[in-house]
């Protein structure tokens, strides 16, 4: 039983080692870096760049990639912004709504079309920036009864209502994803699509869910930021698939779909945050960190790479429309790995 | 005609020019639409305009494509890759550096740079993940050398980059005979058709003897011949440069190569389709602007374009396999 549980907990030890060792450089190096301030620091990335994880993820396990993010993001900041006469509930929710349908429908005709999603989303990706421009009319946008957001700036010990709603959407996704059947058929489809359809899995509804899934926290994460700062500009976010892409994979999300759950997304995060809030507060630009970021996605992924002793050379997204059969001693690397 | 099912080699086939052929007629379609609802369409200020916004994208599209081919999907670096090139060139000829001297240092860079990527891609790493990180950490190094300023050539200025031949652009000759050259490369030579095997049936080809790990690599060396290009003729023609030059050519260029027909998983493609769909691009554009359309409403409709061309190749790709 307890080798159980330990074998259960061995793919979150070395995210989990690699977030310990940050924090405690970070910190080492950073008086302002330290106690329950950092605590608070390092959640607040969750309702932006963890959301975003979270949906990217979620289309990584299902072995495909939702390259719209960014612009799904600041179209929904877009619109919470337009909808705030509304109330500050009911705007994040119509925002959060838009991203949710329309990430089904771009899922069901990836699903339908037998599309790579890769093509298909780079298209939406210039579309949505574009419908972005549109609704805001090529300029920024502000709030104009500003005091409806307040309380997005109380702060309860370590959270504010942002972060609440962020880990409340990650616990979510967890069980969701782990107990549900449709979320069990996202990892199906991911692990061994040809397989998976063969054993019953239908090849659509976990493209629809997982796309939906991923717009809808993209969409979520841009209207929380939006609401918050009080502002929305239709060039924001472009950035938020590097960072989002980069968390997945720090926590050890497979690119080659199947495997990880919304711990790792969560370790990610942390390890990112930490490195880039970290860096601000030490004096840092924001295009260091940028740096940073791409240098520690590169490592993770080699690292992912030589840990598995790959004898697969088939990349994510090619081998999910080839079709993927593994052999069982490789699957028994990768677990291990 | 069979037997070709499996290995679909770039040139040949009739079916294989159908897409070429209903993206010659779209953008016939369009051109006539556009001199109809447009009295400015067809001048030839405007023509030159539209050629010129063409080459920088079609260049890139043209260089990224037999990348795309061998089944190495797109590069996200695009746009930073051209910027580091353009940066280093202005600030080389600024330094007092001969042109030409300035203009093998950076070709050759780029190549580094860019080889370096199709090492690691070539191992079996994820190339859009890949060129995502290294856009994001040539950014970061440019922006932090230059202290996010703006690069000059100063007392140097280039001329050469606005000037004409016999009318025509600069950049659209250039555009031109690299378009040429690399689709002569790509349907002539044995490296060609090896990098549409690759794309097409990676299993096939290891099979035969072709080594992927040298294909990736050329494709990542030819890619950034045409990033350095693009980088050097913007340099010249603007005689500075800053870390966030080329904002949108990362999105053109995979726009235009998809209009253009060439498949994102490889194998289907030339480099003569990507050079079409940037003129195809190009042209709409053209036409939004005579019109009057927005930022947000260009982009929208680029983004549609793209969507549509790439469900309606996909689509008839599809049902040619089934057959």
């Amino acid at each position: 039983m307890f080798a159980h549980t330990l074998d259960k907990l061995r793919p979150y030890a070395l995210p989990l080692v690699v977030l310990l060792i940050t924090w405690g450089i970070i910190a080492g190096i950073t008086p302002s870096f330290r106690g329950v301030g950092s605590i608070f620091a390092v959640l607040e990335g969750f309702p932006l760049v963890g959301l975003a994880a979270l949906g990217l993820a979620v289309t990584i396990i299902a072995g495909e990639l939702d390259l719209s993010v960014g612009s799904m993001a600041a179209l929904a900041a877009v619109v919470a912004v337009l909808t705030s006469p509304t109330g500050l509930v009911p705007c994040i929710l119509i925002a959060t709504l838009v991203g949710v349908v329309f990430g089904a429908v771009q899922g069901t005709l990836i699903g339908y079309l037998r599309i790579n999603s890769l093509v298909f989303t780079i298209g939406t990706l210039i579309l949505l920036r574009g419908l972005t421009y549109i609704a805001s009319d090529n300029a920024p946008i502000i709030i104009q009864n500003i005091t409806i957001t307040d309380p997005l700036l109380d702060r309860y010990v370590v959270f504010s209502i942002s972060s609440i709603t962020a880990a409340t959407v990650f616990i979510l996704a967890g069980l969701f994803l782990t107990y549900t059947r449709w979320g069990r058929e996202i990892y199906a489809i991911g692990g061994a699509r040809n397989e998976a359809i063969a054993a019953g899995v239908p090849r659509i509804r976990p493209l629809t869910v997982s796309f939906a899934i991923s717009a809808g926290c993209a969409s979520l994460a841009g209207a929380l930021a939006a609401t918050r700062g009080g502002s929305a500009a239709p060039q924001n976010y472009a950035d938020l698939l590097l960072s989002g892409a980069a968390a997945a994979l720090l926590g050890g999300i497979s690119l080659y779909g199947g495997r990880g759950t919304v711990i790792n997304v969560a370790l990610g995060v942390a390890v990112l945050t930490v490195v880039a809030t970290g860096l601000a507060a030490r004096g840092s630009t924001a295009y260091l960190v940028q740096l940073v970021t791409g240098a520690l996605l590169l490592t993770m992924i080699a690292i992912e790479f030589l840990a598995g002793r790959l004898t697969i050379r088939d990349t994510i997204l090619g081998a999910g429309l080839r079709g993927r059969s593994r052999g069982p001693e490789d699957v028994d690397s990768r677990r291990e790995g | 005609m069979r037997f070709s099912e499996t290995v679909r080699l770039p040139a040949g086939r009739l079916w294989d020019w159908l897409p070429l052929a209903i993206i010659i007629v779209l953008a016939l379609a369009g051109i006539i639409v556009a001199v109809i609802i447009t009295p400015s369409f067809l001048t030839v200020d405007n023509i030159r305009a539209i050629l010129r916004n063409a080459s920088i994208v079609g260049i890139v599209a043209v260089a990224m494509t037999p990348m795309t081919l061998s089944g190495n999907f797109v590069s996200l670096a695009i746009g930073q890759s051209a910027m580091l090139a353009m940066v280093c060139f202005v600030a080389l000829v600024g330094d007092g550096w001969p042109q030409p001297l300035a203009i093998i240092v950076v070709v050759a860079g780029l190549i580094v740079v860019g080889v370096m990527q199709g090492v690691i891609v070539a191992t079996g790493l994820n190339p859009i993940i890949t060129t995502l990180a290294a856009g994001a950490i040539i950014f970061g190094v440019v922006t932090e050398i230059t202290g996010a300023g703006i690069v000059r050539t100063g007392d140097y200025l280039i001329g050469w980059g606005s000037s004409t031949v016999v009318g025509i652009p600069i950049q659209v000759l250039i555009f031109l005979i690299f378009t040429v050259v690399v689709s002569i490369l790509m349907s002539r030579t044995v490296l060609g058709r090896e990098t549409a095997l690759v794309g097409a049936n990676r299993a096939t080809a290891r099979i035969s003897g072709i080594s992927f790990t040298r294909v990736t690599i050329l494709a990542f060396a030819i890619f950034s011949v045409g990033l350095a290009i693009a980088g050097i003729l913007n340099g010249a023609a603007f005689n500075q440069a800053t870390s966030r030059s080329f904002p949108n050519l990362t999105i053109d260029a995979i726009a235009a190569l998809l209009v253009g027909g060439t498949a994102i998983q490889g194998g289907h493609g030339s480099p003569l389709r990507s050079a079409g769909g940037a003129l195809f691009i190009a042209v709409i554009s053209s036409m939004m602007v005579l019109n009057d359309f927005s930022t947000g409403g260009r982009l929208a409709v680029q983004g549609g374009v793209v969507v549509a061309v790439v469900v309606l190749l996909h689509e008839l790709r599809r049902r040619r396999e089934v057959r």
